[in-house]
């Protein structure tokens, strides 16, 4: 394996660009996929039939601390990336914690949320609009609980490895998806959660 | 300590806390939903591109090319299928 030290560790190998770059054709999939998503969305979202509407179930605080946990998480993501080029491991691992607790109080205000719903008479057979709200959202925390366990396993393997071609790689490219999550959360913020209660 | 929060970051979010307040403005201030969805449709695309080119490093390396080829591909395949779908089964029937 050829290392060139001119380029920061996560891109030092060829191998290690190319998984960046397949990365990211990835989360171009994953667009698309969260497109399909919306646009459902969009389609059902006055279909309440006799269950509530948006505007009757959302509430506002759980939907805040959900955005600024979230957007916080993003920038202490982004710290843990600029801490491991600085090879600053300690660093890096405690920026990398503090992102996966925020990610778990994200993932607990959707739980309650989502109970919220639940005692309201919201389920996923109460009304089409209901029946996507939840696959939309819930698609969503899927996606931020796999986070959770990918990233806590990158933290083991550099605890136990220490910072290398290979581990930073994994970090970098998880960054990647962790912001990826912030970006789909600012669209269902702003044109479901916002656009409903308007 | 200085070197863990680069500035370039620190504003990106300090942004990113600006874009949702002003995006919150429609739900504390009474306006039209055309004028409300302006707003969210604004901030929320400034929003993104601020997450992939600050936090994102999406145009540093070599692949940027690739990279930005295959995200807006991405990006212009989610418009047509929300705003194709908006088109066919809600707007003509309103």
């Amino acid at each position: 394996m050829k290392i060139d030290h001119t380029q920061p560790l996560e891109y030092s190998t060829e191998q290690n660009q190319l998984n960046i770059l397949g990365f990211w054709i990835f989360l171009g999939a994953e667009i698309m996929l969260f497109a399909t998503l919306f646009a459902s969305y969009f389609i059902y979202e006055n279909r309440v039939g006799n269950g509530p509407s948006g505007g009757e179930i959302f509430e506002i605080t759980p939907v805040l601390i959900e955005t600024f946990v979230l957007l916080t998480s993003s920038f202490t993501i982004g710290l843990a990336i600029n801490a491991m080029r600085l090879k600053r491991t300690k660093a890096m691992l405690v920026f990398l914690g503090i992102t996966l607790l925020l990610g778990l109080g994200f993932l607990s205000v959707e739980i309650y949320e989502f109970m919220h719903y639940y005692h309201v008479g919201a389920t996923l057979q109460t009304s089409a609009f209901t029946a996507i709200l939840l696959t939309t959202l819930g698609t969503h925390g899927a996606h931020v609980t796999l986070g959770l366990f990918w990233g806590l396993f990158i933290m083991i393997q550099i605890k136990r490895r220490g910072l290398t071609p290979a581990t930073a790689n994994k970090s970098f490219i998880f960054s990647l998806y962790w912001h990826f999550l912030d970006v789909v959360w600012i669209f269902i913020f702003s044109f479901i959660y916002l656009k409903g209660m308007m | 300590m200085k070197e863990l929060f680069p500035i370039k970051q620190v504003n990106g979010f300090v942004f990113s806390l600006l874009l949702t307040i002003v995006a919150l403005s429609v739900y504390f201030f009474d306006m039209s939903f055309q004028l409300g969805m302006t707003i969210l449709l604004v901030t929320a695309f400034i929003q993104a591109g601020v997450q992939l080119i600050i936090f994102m490093h999406a145009g540093e390396s070599e692949d940027k090319g690739t990279i930005y080829t295959s995200t807006i591909y991405g990006v212009v395949i989610a418009l047509f299928t929300v705003f194709g779908s908006l088109l066919a089964m809600v707007w003509g029937y309103m």
